[in-house]
């Protein structure tokens, strides 16, 4: 069970963010939760098309992290008010109209993080 | 007594005031006389309130069956407080947390299938009116009681509580209820996610701050960890513009867990830096009520323990497990004397244009004493010159926290900055005087243009006069400052401890200074001549060794034990103890048996063990599960029909905070290869607390008795502790006059000193260490014989301290 329930979760998403890239796919996140360290990310699934962490990049406070090189011995720092751009590559997965992203991070204290939320892509 | 608030602070019968509370859990530190010691010291170090849990589960063994009798009358507990002069924060849940067992809900409740408890399963909210049911029926028990008392000033409802979707009807109803009880106080609870929940609920919104929870962090290196706190003051009024800021949980220590690193490497990690950050951040912040959690450390006797922690609660707290002060209570009772002294209910943030890296620096100005407060605070590793906008310069130590007055208008004199921090003021309509702790690297700058360098001896003072009024400044060493006690517009010098009452507490003969307004300075020496020597710990004798598990032999007569209707797990066979064990019969015909048991089991077959493990794994704040196969062959299974024995030991149920409460213990799953239907009995207690039939021929539970004596006297105060550093054994639970005081698992290196609890001890005692587990080399049962004749426990004295009165 998450330690922190999933609208708390949800908070951290910045609606409006999704955006297409030439190779992929981008969304952008806040911490307003508190103070705290990625030790990993999962994977991320956006509608039915799941990235894994080799496909994963978490980029915040100017450096650029690849998902598989986050670990609880190399984590992220995410403070409070920090925002950062994740960007999955390599597949389609946007669809017009709303779209489904579930990111699966983890955090050392808490363990798996889930987080949904739904973001709508114009072309 | 009637209790207000504005957004500044609490108004206590029309006078604000500055709530230092801190957090004491009566079951952990049981008895009224041990909540008298620890009171006492509490108010001694400035704290002016104590947060109290009532634990339901500790109170209720069945539904409405409730003891508050001996150690379990509250009244006594809240009279305690009362007496020593401290307000009361009470938190009657029903769900607590704290680390206890079931978050402290009772196991009957967990039993009910109609009850989901706290509403939620996992975070998805569900109405349970069953369980609403019996939470009337606990705050009817509970609120009789608070409300005797007036001395209650908060009252919370829940804890740490959130749902996914947030509906209020849960925490509308508690606070109904409560209100409906003739709760008058204020009413909180207690957001663990500072995201501003609950607070249209509530009176006023509170939440808990706990920037160190990992213990393998260095939160000297990983400083961000203080963002929450450094921007509390936003969410306080994010969540309610017109209540006090409340940190109903600051942290002032941690919990020590199963898997942990002990409670020595936390104490060491978080320092007295740590406090001091803590709850000058938090004054920075506006904050007007904090209560430190835990001030007092305890131990989770009896089955006290949710499954997470060990017996020792002592939480690094700066009143320890044993009641002995640490160096973080001598650093709370400096701040908290500083705020006794210029009162802190009435400040407002001031802009303060500065940046330096590394530096948190916050302004305040104070609406009563027309002063302003420079808070300032070094997260560099090295001590660091920190210029200020206003034209001075200072040093700060590594990790060191100041505040600095600015413009403070004193009886004789102004002062226009110092960096030299104020311990405490003593003052009359004429005259004060003020105690400065002395720093050679600080200064004081008065207003008349005079700079006074920090750098002074024990006692050095000065005079300011300004027409008829005088400020006297005294300086004492941090040292000194630690074995400073004010009392009553009087400070004592050089003593251990001073109680409210005037008692006098010294570990060795001393010079003790006296300094009033009135009188000046006064000395008197005291000569301690009722402590005996504590530097050795001595090898108790063992008085006998007996065999204590008749239920492993064959033949043991099980027939009036419950027969197992359904699911074998502790719960549903409504067996809430530590220990359950199981019977049953096994025909020769198996080839296996498959099981899982929380926490700690063993299989026995025909009385004799075929396996013996530690299943207990936490990752992540989750139970790991584990399950287990045992071949079986003739060898084992050696009768048409053989007789089976499992005896689980579950070190305790989920806290529920991010699990759930009823997550089942006892033996999980069980089932043969090939599949029969296998008929259990189960029973619970280790059969030295169930009957006085224990005696048996088999040696896996193995009980050792010694006795020994305890000099107990009205005016020596001391711990007393059992240490198995030199115990052979892998696991044991120990018995104080029959009482369970501890358990003991070699393996995990967290514990080996149990702290002899002063309520459960008697001048004559008898001490009963039940060993489960012997050397994993020993097998046979000659050897398990032999090996515990080895058994060394040993007894010490942690503290005394003789009391002058």
């Amino acid at each position: 069970m998450a330690i922190v329930p999933e609208f708390l979760i949800k908070r951290i998403y910045q609606k409006g963010s999704l955006k297409k890239l030439e190779n992929g796919v981008s969304v952008n996140l806040k911490n307003i939760l508190g103070p705290g360290l990625i030790s990993g990310f999962n994977y991320v699934k956006i509608n039915d098309v799941t990235f894994e962490p080799k496909d994963v990049k978490f980029i915040t406070n100017n450096t650029e992290y690849i998902g598989t090189d986050v670990s609880e011995d190399n984590p992220v720092v995410f403070r409070l008010g920090q925002t950062g751009t994740l960007i999955m590559t390599g597949q389609d997965c946007l669809q017009e109209g709303t779209n489904k992203i579930i990111i699966e991070a983890l955090n050392p204290e808490a363990g798996i993080v889930q987080l949904k939320a739904d973001d709508t892509y114009q072309s | 007594m009637e209790v207000t608030f504005d957004k500044y602070s609490l108004i206590i019968d029309g006078e604000r005031m500055f709530i230092k509370s801190g957090a004491y859990h009566y079951f952990r530190t049981p008895g009224e006389r041990m909540a008298r010691d620890r009171f006492q010291k509490m108010k001694s170090g400035g704290y002016n309130a104590v947060d109290i849990y009532f634990n339901w589960n500790y109170h209720s063994p069945a539904p409405d069956k409730y003891d508050f009798t001996g150690i379990k009358d509250v009244r006594k507990i809240l009279q305690a407080a009362k007496d020593c002069g401290l307000y009361i924060i009470a938190r009657p849940g029903p769900f607590i947390n704290g680390e206890v067992n079931a978050g402290g809900l009772p196991f009957w409740l967990l039993k009910d299938e109609e009850v989901i408890p706290r509403n939620r399963i996992g975070t998805e909210y569900k109405y349970s009116p069953k369980y609403m049911e019996y939470i009337a029926q606990w705050y009817d028990q509970i609120i009789p009681v608070i409300n005797e008392f007036d001395n209650v000033i908060l009252f919370q409802i829940e804890n740490e509580y959130a749902t996914d979707s947030m509906e209020e009807d849960y925490m509308r109803e508690l606070y109904k209820m409560a209100r409906e009880r003739g709760v008058k106080c204020p009413i909180f609870h207690n957001d663990a996610y500072f995201a501003g929940l609950w607070a249209d609920c509530v009176d006023i919104y509170a939440l808990d701050l706990y920037p160190y929870i990992n213990p393998n962090q260095n939160w000297k290196q990983d400083n961000f960890c203080f963002d929450t706190l450094d921007n509390v003051e936003e969410i306080f009024r994010g969540a309610k513009e017109d209540s006090p800021p409340f940190i109903a949980e600051m942290q002032s220590g941690w919990f020590d867990k199963w898997d942990g690193s002990g409670y020595k490497h936390i104490r060491d990690a978080l320092g007295d830096e740590h406090i001091n950050i803590m709850t000058k951040t938090a004054l920075s912040q506006g904050v007007t009520l904090f209560n430190h959690y835990m001030t007092v450390g305890g131990t989770n006797w009896g089955n006290l323990a949710c499954d997470e922690v060990y017996t020792s609660y002592e939480f690094t707290a700066p009143i320890d497990e044993f009641g002995v002060m640490q160096s973080n209570f001598y650093k709370a009772k400096e701040i908290n004397y500083f705020v006794d002294a210029f009162g802190f209910t009435k400040t407002e943030p001031k802009d303060f244009d500065f940046y330096q890296e590394n530096i948190y620096a916050k302004m305040r100005h104070d609406l009563e004493n027309d002063c302003d407060w420079l808070f300032i605070r070094n997260m560099n590793p090295q001590e660091t010159d920190i210029q200020l906008p206003f034209d001075k310069q200072i040093k700060l130590r590594p990790y060191d926290m100041k505040i600095c007055p600015i413009n403070l208008k004193l009886k004789g004199c102004e002062i226009e900055f110092s960096d030299l921090e104020i311990f405490t003021r003593l003052q009359n309509e004429n005259e004060d005087a003020v105690f400065f702790i002395a720093d050679d690297k600080a200064n004081i700058y008065i207003k008349n243009g005079e700079i006074i360098s920090g750098n002074k001896k024990n006692f050095e003072h000065l005079t300011f006069k300004n027409e008829n009024k005088t400020t006297q400044f005294v300086f004492i060493s941090k040292q000194l400052a630690d074995k400073s006690w004010v009392l009553d517009n009087k400070i004592i010098f050089n003593a251990d401890y001073v109680l409210p009452n005037g008692a006098i507490a010294l570990e060795k003969n001393s010079e003790i200074a006296y300094f009033d307004l009135k009188h000046k300075f006064a000395k008197k020496h005291y000569v301690v001549n009722e402590l005996k020597p504590t530097t050795k710990k001595e090898i108790l004798k063992i008085s006998s060794v007996d065999f204590c598990s008749p239920e492993i032999d064959v033949d043991y007569d099980y027939s009036n034990w419950q027969k197992v209707e359904d699911k074998t797990d502790s719960l549903s066979c409504g067996m809430y103890d530590e220990f359950v064990w199981y019977k049953a019969k096994l025909p020769n015909t198996l080839t296996e048996i498959t099981l899982s048991a929380r926490h700690l089991f063993a299989v026995y077959i025909n009385g004799k063990e075929v396996l013996n493990r530690n299943s207990y794994k936490i990752e992540k704040l989750q139970d790991v599960p584990e399950t287990i196969s045992i071949p079986l062959n003739k060898t084992i299974l050696k009768n048409e029909i053989n007789e089976l024995t499992v005896l689980v030991q579950n070190l305790g149920f989920d806290k529920g905070f991010s699990g759930d409460t009823n997550n089942p213990r006892g033996l999980v799953h069980f089932e043969t290869t090939p599949q029969i239907p296998i008929k259990f009995y189960v029973n619970e207690k280790l059969s030295i607390e169930r009957d006085k039939k224990w005696e048996s021929e088999n040696p896996y539970l193995t009980k050792i008795t010694t006795n020994f004596d305890v000099d107990i006297k009205d005016n020596v105060f001391f711990g007393k502790y059992i240490s198995f550093e030199d115990f052979n054994c892998r696991r044991a639970t120990i018995f104080l006059n029959g009482i369970k005081i501890g358990r003991y698992i070699k393996r995990t290196h967290v514990q080996d000193k149990f702290y002899l609890i002063n309520e459960f001890l008697k001048p004559h005692n008898k001490l009963e260490v039940v060993v489960w587990e012997k050397d994993r080399n020993i097998k046979s049962k000659w050897g398990f014989k032999s090996d515990i004749k080895n058994v060394k426990i040993l007894i010490g004295t942690f503290k005394q301290y003789q009391l002058f009165k």
